[in-house]
């Protein structure tokens, strides 16, 4: 007690002693929505670093730009490809770390080597698609990917998305603590390669200021704001409400009705789009259905409950129009370089719908159970010729999702409409994510992987497979929640990834498309919405649909930074950098398809 | 003698409070991990999120958490380190905002809270017993009636819901005061006057809220001490023998003031419990709102690390108060001697 009482004691004198600092409301960009609790490490080797860590103080070798399919070098300069398997980066003769040591090779080997032992890290799991990544000179660094298996999506991703860390500063750290309990959180000690750093940090706020003599400033010029500051609201109502008073400029928040604020309130507040779906996509909702329950594990169960979803009238009432009717291919069809990866024939062919989409049809829904047998007991519900009840099951989601728990009800009323009876549930969301993992629900709403460099493989790995799975009962975050098993769909994931071709690709992922109608595995339902606000009371030019710079621009994505490289003061309007266009346009941004053919040109 | 009988009462009020100590701490670890659920999903959630496509960090991460926070010892095994470790003033690590040490979340929280509940509840204590004492010495007129019905209705009304109207009409309508935060957004804490003055501001509102509501039941009580104090035999003397009122007034305060101050001690327990609320209401950044991202998250050694603090410090007021006491009330002095 009395040690308690010293520590108190000397908290509070400590915080007096702190110099007084006022940040400048013009050069100072408010954030919300990214960091909901006290901030907890600047050290990527934790398995939780504080938000901003991963965005704007560790940047990685090349960046990789969703909106136009292209990497922007970053610390590297360029790269190149020795045969089909072998890739080197250039670092930038310029690229130095904050405290003006050089950033070599040996940060980017260093880095990784450190990730694979201690199992967390930036890049951990590396070592699963790289052979080797050594140093060749303090400039190149050199990465070899594994042949079996071989995976060119995750080959790339791990490699040109490396980001070096300071070894000689993790090299002193590690003499002196385990390097997982280490804090970080110095700003005079840290030592990064990111255009900013930590300024201060308290229980309520965490404030980061620009590195104005940062290497990069002749590369790519500064980011336009100063200090970004995260004020840690208690929770979604107060971090809108600072939106509207003005008190906040970026924010990645949920906002019931957002676009009453500016048409109805009259506030300078945006979204990406001013017209519905206002935001763009993250990820793909699910409906999952667990494949090993009884009744669940029957393929035209499943079939008739994606026909029975209401897709548009849900999305309409409970998601406020923020997203659309995901396509049952999986694949994310509102980014266009996606779309060559849908067999629309095979997909309308198969829903009979203009688009391939599954229509919301309880007499389709009906007929198919009808056929396969199912009879609707004296209770209305079905039983199979096998004697299995197709009810009570549950849907769930956490309390307090709102808008999911309304999607549960009008899912659960529709189902038992079909003769399927299902309950809605809503526990705390620890109880909920227990069962998700463990494979003990019933039916679930929930997320999965979103738009990224190696869609659609991304989503139908996830879903899909089994690998990434454990039995019953086990947990398992990494995916495969609903248990589906199947090999064809392994060997075709496979080939996808390990192929030049990109017919052959294509081809795999029509087959897979093939399997999905067939089974069913779970619903993919709707696209989550990409939470991103933002004020123009004090900065202005923010990526939008007219203004599409950057297309990850919530505060909370990982991928956000350049966002702050094309934002404005309002005082002191600037063009969008030209860095941010590809090489054709006289950007920097490499398009992926040429990284592809420069990787079959080298294999010749 | 006075010194060793002193030194035989505290030591059995010692050991009396590690007892309920010990006692209380085991509740405090068993209920948590009653509730269903695990507290990794928070952090795994968020994991499975920003690296999506990277399942195998998901994996490892998973793995190393499980390693890293023995969740999956048997439940007597994290017990016993839980103690031992806390005996040691170690309280652990917290997992949801893993690495910090729970000490570390915690200590930078607590003087906010003890700024804001210490003089709340003393102003509310000695505002509400001099009008209580005050009703009753004017008994039956305007006074007593209007400090009666007043109290009465002000005492049972919550705090978080007082604290909620103050917000809607002092800042949201009138817009006098700030609503939220312990000072503006965008300031650093420092010494400087004007940081005092901004943190005044916002002190006012969670301030009022809790000694308006604490306020009217120590008024209620006091009035009933008086007014059964002035019945009292010794009273009745006093008048019989002609001491002026003034005096005998004195008396009876002095002595109706020594169930309030075991209330006191109590109540600076239970208005720890009800100041959570108020700190979650106006976004105070104390104990209570960091217990309630703790419960959210199921972050058991967080948990524990707040209330093995909050329950220590109720502790020790009352064990504070029970000194007072027998400073002020020379019968228990007596008797102890005795």
């Amino acid at each position: 007690m009395k040690r308690f009482f010293l520590v108190l004691l000397m908290a509070l004198v400590l915080s007096s002693l702190m110099a007084q600092i006022s940040l400048p409301r013009e050069e100072t960009v408010y954030i919300a929505g990214a960091l909901w609790g006290p901030a907890t490490t600047w050290n990527l080797y934790a398995p939780q670093s504080t938000w901003g860590t991963d965005q704007f103080l560790f940047i990685p070798a090349f960046q990789y730009d969703l909106g136009k399919d292209a990497w922007i070098p970053f610390i590297a300069e360029r790269y190149e490809f020795l045969d089909d398997v072998t890739l080197r980066i250039y670092i930038r003769p310029e690229a130095k770390w904050s405290d003006g040591v050089p950033i070599t090779a040996e940060d980017f080997v260093y880095a990784l080597e450190l990730s694979k032992e201690l199992g967390v890290g930036p890049g951990v799991g590396w070592d699963n698609y790289i052979e080797y990544v050594k140093a060749i000179d303090t400039r190149t660094v050199e990465f070899k990917a594994k042949t079996e298996p071989l995976n060119y999506f995750q080959f790339l991703s791990y490699s040109l998305g490396a980001q070096p860390m300071p070894k000689h500063v993790l090299e002193k750290i590690r003499a002196q603590m385990n390097i997982k309990d280490w804090i970080n959180d110095k700003p005079d000690e840290q030592v990064v390669s990111g255009p900013y750093k930590l300024y201060h940090y308290d229980p309520n706020m965490v404030v980061y200021q620009r590195i104005d003599n940062w290497w990069g400033k002749g590369i790519f010029g500064l980011p336009r704001p100063k200090y970004i500051a995260h004020v840690i609201y208690k929770d979604n109502p107060s971090s809108s409400l600072a939106l509207e008073r003005g008190d906040v400029d970026w924010a990645g928040l949920f906002i019931p009705s957002v676009w009453e604020l500016w048409e109805k309130k009259n506030l300078p507040v945006g979204t990406w789009y001013s017209k519905a779906p206002y935001f763009l996509p993250d990820g793909v909702g699910f409906v999952y259905i667990n494949n090993t329950k009884p009744g669940l594990n029957d393929p035209v169960v499943r079939k008739a409950i994606a026909y029975a979803v209401p897709y548009d009238e849900m999305l309409k009432k409970a998601y406020f129009g923020y997203g659309s009717q995901a396509h049952p291919s999986m694949v994310i069809d509102l980014f266009e370089p996606n779309k060559q990866y849908i067999d629309y024939t095979l997909a309308i062919a198969m829903w009979g719908t203009k688009d391939g989409r599954i229509p919301t049809s309880l007499e389709m829904a009906n007929k198919i159970l009808d056929e396969a047998g199912y009879k609707k007991g004296r209770d209305g519900v079905r039983v199979a010729p096998d004697g299995t009840k197709l009810g009570p099951y549950t849907i769930s989601v956490p309390y307090g999702w709102t808008d999911w728990m309304m999607m549960c009800e009008m899912i659960a009323k529709n189902l038992k409409e079909i003769g399927i009876e299902v309950r809605t549930e809503f526990p705390d969301f620890s109880v909920w994510a227990d069962r998700m993992t463990k494979g003990t629900f019933d039916l679930i709403i929930s997320w999965s992987v979103g738009p990224s460099f190696d869609h659609p493989f991304n989503i139908y790995r996830f879903v899909l497979d089994k690998r990434l799975s454990a039995p019953v009962g086990e947990v398992t975050w990494a995916g495969d929640w609903e248990r589906y098993e199947n090999d064809e769909v392994l060997e075709l994931l496979d080939k996808a990834v390990s192929t030049l071709d990109p017919e052959v690709r294509k081809n795999a992922y029509f087959k897979i498309q093939r399997i999905i109608y067939r089974d069913m595995p779970s619903v993919p339902a709707f696209y989550t919405a990409h939470w991103y606000e933002f004020s123009e009371k004090y900065w202005i030019n923010w990526p939008t649909e007219k203004n599409p710079f950057w297309f990850r621009p919530a505060p909370w994505h990982v991928d956000t930074l350049p966002t702050l490289f094309g934002i404005s003061s309002k005082n002191n309007p600037q063009p969008v950098p030209s860095w941010l266009e590809t090489t054709e346009r006289g950007g920097l941004g490499i398009p992926t398809a040429k990284i592809f053919e420069d990787i079959q040109k080298a294999a010749k | 003698m006075a010194s060793r009988s002193a030194v035989k009462y505290i030591l059995r009020r010692l050991i009396f409070l590690f007892i309920t100590y010990v006692v209380a701490t085991t509740i405090v670890f068993i209920l948590p991990r009653a509730i269903p659920g695990n507290p990794l999903s928070q952090i795994l959630s968020n994991l499975s999120r920003v690296a999506q496509s990277n399942p195998e960090a998901i994996r490892a991460a998973e793995k190393n958490l499980m390693e890293e926070f023995g969740l999956g010892k048997p439940w007597y095994l994290q017990y016993v380190e839980f103690i031992g470790k806390a005996l040691k003033g170690d309280l652990g690590t917290s997992i949801t905002y893993y690495p910090r040490k729970v000490m570390d979340l915690i200590v930078p929280v607590i003087p906010w809270t003890l700024v804001l509940i210490l003089p709340a509840t003393i102003v509310a204590w000695i505002l509400g017993n001099s009008l209580g004492a005050l009703a009753a010495y004017r008994r039956n007129t305007w006074i007593d009636k209007g400090v009666l019905t007043g109290s009465l209705v002000v005492s049972q009304i919550p705090y978080y819901w007082l604290g909620m109207i103050f917000i809607f009409f002092f800042g949201v309508k009138l817009g006098w005061l700030p609503v939220q935060g312990a000072y503006s957004q965008g300031t650093i804490p420092d010494l400087s006057w004007a940081f005092f003055m901004d943190a005044l501001k916002h002190y006012i509102l969670p301030f009022l809220s809790i000694v308006v509501s604490a306020m009217g039941g120590w008024a209620i009580g006091m009035r009933l001490m008086v007014i059964y104090e002035l019945g009292s035999d010794y009273a009745n003397f006093s008048e019989y023998i002609g001491m002026k009122d003034k005096r005998i007034f004195r008396y009876v305060f002095r002595n109706s003031l020594l169930p309030q101050v075991t209330g006191l001690a109590l109540s600076l327990g239970s208005v720890l419990g009800g100041a959570l609320i108020t700190e979650i209401v106006f976004n105070y950044p104390g104990t209570g709102y960091l217990l309630f991202k703790a419960l959210t998250t199921l972050d058991y050694p967080l948990i524990q690390g707040v209330f093995v603090i909050l329950i220590a410090s109720v502790y020790l007021a009352n064990f504070i108060v029970d000194f007072v006491y027998a400073l002020i009330d020379p019968r228990i002095r007596i008797g102890q001697e005795e």
